[in-house]
């Protein structure tokens, strides 16, 4: 990662923690308070224990006092974690929340794993970045500074001390940074590619287990998933060397401030303190102080492999918002049925895709009209039933659906009136039934009984209870094609578009749906099919066939 | 819970070494912190008196000093070994996990592989062993450390600062830390549980909504599922919010146990001390061990509090780890198949699949069943490939019952080529040699050519030509040809095809057809068929009603 992106994502993730500025400062102000009250109960130990070292009476309201600010401490940590915590909890919530309202209004997107993963896992990487962060930055403004300046009161030595070891923290944790961010890429990589390997495999189970090579696809998965774990041990080995490192100095810094407060005591050292020699109460202070000056130094080397985490996030979720794409028309909710027959007038059709500006021939048809759309693959046949569907913008050109322009308004309605048969069939992870009817009323029976599948789906182990897999696994294609007939017919369209219903299936089956087909429109349905298949297309009241893209 | 031992103890079978070297690093880590702190306490407060009674030349200084530095140092090392040995040993056990749950996978009943939806798997074999690594690391190993490191400072402080107060931080430790944790796991269980499953929820309907997009908008159902994968993060959400206040009350609690402990560990000291039964120094020394005891008990808290996430978690993996053992059995000669009454009916179907079937396949035979959908076709072939199991009946495979064979004879004899076989991304080189893993060349040539392939493929490139995802690249017939030509290369003594030509022109399909009876002169074969060209090509036609 150059420097350049390197700004680029820390704005992004900076405009992404933006809403939450103000809770995360108050989280930052009550946080860096309970750290202050530390000093405060060391005093008051390092008093304590320094009059037992005389004869004097034994100062209860001492101990009284550190019991309180340690609860009060408490208290603050316990309040500022849970701002924080709601903060990174909003931040999250709302990309998820943008993504999912985003991905459900446009018009055609990317496959569905890497955007899932994004919205359901990565996007958690931002928590710890946007809770601990911030209240680990505003400890490190205060504390360290308080610390040195009641040291250097003391005593100028142990000042010299943290001086010396403190900065040390932050040169370490930048230079480890670094290595942090590229070994995190690297795992983040292994992680998507391990992914896409195990997505792939998982749906040819049972091919690789009728091919007898189970063994050697779960061997290669084995390679494949040791491999991700030496990438993370690489990730983890990282972070745990620089916490070793930070200890460190922090181990040492505490030492010698221990051993100096130790030999001044005793008498052993003439140096570092002022005219008069160091106390037992200055000395126990100092020793209580000296790990608290090490912390929020510690705390934030922390944060900082947190936010490498962070800005990986962030620069994929940049990627993903900045990519360019048109919504659908309408919001894809249920709505009255548009009024009036349903005629389809389209002139003028452009619609862009990829480079090309694809130019669609005018047409009409009547309300009970058939129509075949013929042409090879890319002459926009599925793109010319996506704009007729209000799933696509055209780039010019005007589609008048039931005496009505095809418009954000009318979208909505005039889908209520639409059948659909997707060339890819799939199926909600729902009830066979729900993936049928969607919750509304009809007669099941009857529409799978036109479409001959009554015995097919009584054979299923839970009838129409069945889950079936994504693309209608458990079935066979034409099965498969069949039920998306049925849910067209469930919802008694005045209008179906079919992509391709008949492509590789076999004379037989591809008959079966054309009947089916036919006697839908039998009932006055119009049919707008897109196909290749030629004797379907006869049997159509109208062929228009698109040329190929040039 | 139980199920949470079992994956714990298949963890621990697995990594038992680094983990137990790993728990007496753990041990050492806290030990080292309680001696460190109490130490330095200790010295600084008997240094500040010798100082005073103006003794301090006679002070023995360097021995404390240097176990300062001794334990400050070895604290560091320690800690990181523990963390590398630890999380190396953890991850390589949830590597296993996952091959075992992957094989499992591969020998799950037919009807659960058939209906296997993507997403959910990959969430059992990613989501819900990454969702257990709290379990030996935030869990097992710090509670084991924990209690030893309290045994052991119960011992050293009754020696030297007396029984009242090793007593007293041992007993509030483990007896305060035991109340709050196990009230935290208690309280917090439903609500961890609940945002997990709402996280599962939420991933399994986004990626409905993004991959049926087209669909749910025709049908009016975009802003319906939309709303439910939104109703399904604010689930999520609210559930993390309750889970994140039990584990903050359960750190406000356990900091207040903190201090109240060093508290009374400080008064208990000055009074000790007042009465002269108890140096100030060691005094001080129980004050500062008992501020770094706290370090054994509040890692802790996170854990308890993502305990229902990891139950649910252990119990599906329990569960998926818990497929039947793949058909064991030996090897026999398959000289023909015979079906002898077989029937089948799923549980819970209101009809059978199949009614019950006889006949005898002999090597060289080609069988074809007949019928309409629905008949029982492709049922039967699944039956005679041991992935469904007769309701009624028997099926022979040579001289012996298809459950005397073993998994692997069975599959080197019998191949199935089901209606939707799958390709994988790779080259058609990997598609082909899958099946058979030695296959030179020219018999990968020979085997393209039977199905009438070889042609296309060299237009395409070759053997090194490159398909896309699920055998993207491939036409619809030309993906079917290249799943037949695969099996081809195991060259079964029976082969089972469930509607080969499927999406094939019949010109093509004759050839692809004559092409396999060809490659595989001596093979039993039954098919699936209702084309008039599959019909024609098998020596005998079996209509099933």
């Amino acid at each position: 990662m150059t420097q350049q992106d390197d700004l680029g994502s820390a704005k992004v993730l900076a405009e992404l923690v933006a809403p939450e500025r103000r809770a995360l400062r108050r989280a930052a102000v009550l946080s860096g308070l309970a750290a202050l009250i530390w000093p405060l109960q060391a005093a008051l130990v390092a008093g304590a224990l320094a009059e037992l070292l005389t004869d004097a009476a034994p100062l209860w309201s001492h101990v009284a006092g550190f019991a309180l600010l340690g609860v009060l401490r408490a208290v603050l940590n316990h309040w500022a974690e849970g701002i924080a915590f709601t903060a990174g909890l909003r931040v999250t919530s709302q990309c998820r929340a943008a993504i999912v309202v985003h991905e459900a209004t446009r018009s055609n997107g990317p496959a569905a794993g890497p955007i899932a993963a994004l919205a359901a896992e990565k996007l958690d990487a931002l928590m710890p970045y946007v809770s601990r962060y911030a209240p680990a930055k505003a400890r490190v403004m205060v504390v360290p500074a308080l610390i040195l300046a009641l040291a250097f009161w003391h005593s100028w030595a142990v000042g010299v001390i943290f001086l010396m070891t403190g900065p040390l923290i932050p040169v370490f944790m930048a230079l480890i940074g670094w290595a942090a961010q590229a070994a995190s890429q690297r795992q983040m990589a292994e992680i998507a590619s391990l992914n896409d390997l195990l997505v792939e495999r998982l749906q040819a189970l049972l091919d690789i287990r009728l091919l007898g090579a189970g063994a050697a696809v779960v061997n290669s998965f084995a390679e494949a998933a040791d491999r991700l774990r030496a990438q993370t041990m690489a990730v983890l080995r990282v972070a745990f060397l620089s916490s070793a490192v930070l200890e460190l100095f922090a181990a040492i810094g505490v030492a010698m401030v221990a051993v100096y407060v130790g030999f001044s005591l005793l008498g052993l050292l003439g140096f570092g303190s002022y005219a008069t020699p160091l106390t037992p109460a200055a000395g126990i202070f100092l020793l209580l102080l000296a790990p608290e000056f090490y912390q929020p130094l510690r705390d934030l080397s922390a944060a900082w492999h947190d936010r490498a985490a962070a800005l990986a996030v962030a620069v994929e979720w940049d990627e993903w918002h900045l990519r360019g794409d048109t919504p659908l028309l309408g919001q894809g909710a249920v709505a009255a049925r548009l009024a009036g027959p349903a005629d389809i007038v389209a002139t003028g059709l452009k619609v862009r895709l990829g480079p090309h500006l694809l130019t669609l021939p005018d047409f009409s048809l009547a309300a009970g009209e058939t129509l075949a759309l013929l042409g090879p693959s890319g002459a926009g046949k599925t793109t010319l039933l996506r704009l007729l569907a209000g799933m696509l913008h055209p780039e010019t050109g005007q589609i008048r659906v039931a005496g009505q322009p095809l418009n954000g308004q009318t979208a909505d309605g005039w889908r209520a009136r639409l059948g659909w048969m997707p060339q890819q069939p799939h199926f909600l992870n729902a009830s066979l039934r729900h993936n049928l009817g969607f919750g509304r009323s009809g007669d099941l029976a009857a529409v799978l009984g036109a479409v001959s599948m009554q015995e097919v789906v009584a054979g299923l182990p839970q009838g129409l209870h069945t889950r079936l897999g994504e693309g209608g696994g458990g079935l066979s294609g034409g099965e498969a094609r069949r039920l998306t007939l049925a849910r067209a017919l469930h919802a008694r369209p005045d209008v179906l578009l079919a992509d391709e219903p008949t492509a590789d299936l076999d004379a037989l089956t591809a008959e079966a749906i054309t009947e089916g087909l036919l006697a839908l429109a039998a009932t006055g349905c119009s049919l707008i099919i897109a196909t290749h298949d030629e004797a379907l297309a006869a049997r159509m009241h109208r062929v228009i066939r698109l040329e190929a893209l040039v | 819970m139980s199920a949470l031992w079992q994956v714990f103890q298949l963890i621990w079978r697995d990594q038992r070494t680094p983990l137990l070297r790993g728990a007496v690093l753990g041990v050492v880590v806290l030990l080292a912190g309680v001696a460190l702190l109490g130490l330095s306490g200790w010295f600084i407060t008997a240094a500040a008196a010798a100082g005073m009674a103006g003794v301090g030349v006679s002070f023995d200084v360097f021995r404390p000093s240097a176990s300062v530095r001794f334990l400050a140092l070895g604290r560091t090392v320690a800690r990181y070994g523990e963390r590398v040995l630890t999380h190396d040993a953890t991850l390589r056990a949830f590597a296993a996990l996952r091959v075992r749950l992957l094989q499992s996978c591969t020998r799950a009943p037919y009807d659960r592989l058939s209906r296997l939806r993507g997403p959910q798997m990959l969430n059992r074999l990613i989501a819900d062993i990454d969702a257990l690594d709290g379990l030996p690391l935030r869990l097992v190993l710090p509670l084991i450390a924990g209690i030893t490191t309290h045994l052991l400072t119960f011992a050293v402080l009754w020696a030297l600062a007396g029984l009242t107060i090793a007593a007293t931080l041992a007993l509030g430790f483990v007896g305060g830390g035991a109340v709050v944790l196990i009230s935290a796991g208690r309280v917090g269980f439903a609500p961890s549980r609940r945002a997990e499953l709402a996280a599962q929820a939420f991933r399994s309907r986004f990626i409905d909504l993004v991959q049926a997009r087209g669909d749910l908008a025709v049908y009016g159902q975009l802003a319906v599922q939309k709303s439910a994968v939104l109703a399904a993060d604010s689930r999520r959400q609210s559930a993390r919010l309750a889970q994140d206040r039990v584990e903050r009350r359960a750190g406000l609690a356990l900091s207040c146990l903190g201090t109240g402990l060093a508290t009374v560990a400080l008064a208990l000291g000055m009074a000790l001390a007042q009465r002269g039964q108890l140096s100030p120094a060691l005094a001080a020394m129980g004050f500062f061990a008992a501020l770094a005891l706290l370090e054994t008990v509040s890692p802790l808290r996170r854990a308890v509090a993502e305990l229902g996430r990891m139950t649910l978690a252990a119990r599906r993996v329990v569960q998926g780890l818990s497929a039947p053992a793949l058909q064991s059995g030996r090897s026999h000669a398959a000289t023909a198949l015979r079906f002898d009454a077989v029937s089948h009916r799923r549980p819970g179907a209101a009809r059978p699949s199949l009614h019950p079937l006889s006949f005898t396949l002999h090597p060289g035979e080609t069988l074809a069943l007949a019928g309409p959908s629905g008949a029982g076709k492709s049922t039967a072939l699944l039956l005679a490939a041991g992935l469904l199991h007769p309701s009624s009946g028997t099926i022979w495979l040579g001289d012996h019952p298809l459950p005397d064979w073993s998994e692997v004879a069975l599959r080197a004899q019998l191949t199935l080529i089901p209606q939707r076989a799958a390709l994988m991304a790779g080259s058609i080189r990997q598609a082909l040699t899958l099946a058979a893993p030695e296959a030179d060349d020219a018999s990968l040539w020979a085997v393209l050519q039977a199905v009438a392939l070889d042609q296309v493929i060299r237009t395409k490139g070759g053997l090194d030509a490159q398909l896309g995802p699920r055998g993207a690249g491939l036409s619809g017939g030309e993906a079917r040809r290249l799943s037949i030509a695969r099996a081809l290369l195991r060259a079964p003594a029976i082969l089972l095809l469930d509607e080969p030509t499927e999406g094939l022109d019949t010109a093509i399909a004759r050839d692809v057809l004559h092409g396999i009876r060809r490659y595989l002169p001596q093979a039993a074969i039954l098919t699936a068929s209702h084309r008039p060209v599959e019909l024609d090509w098998a020596d005998i036609v079996r209509m099933i009603p």
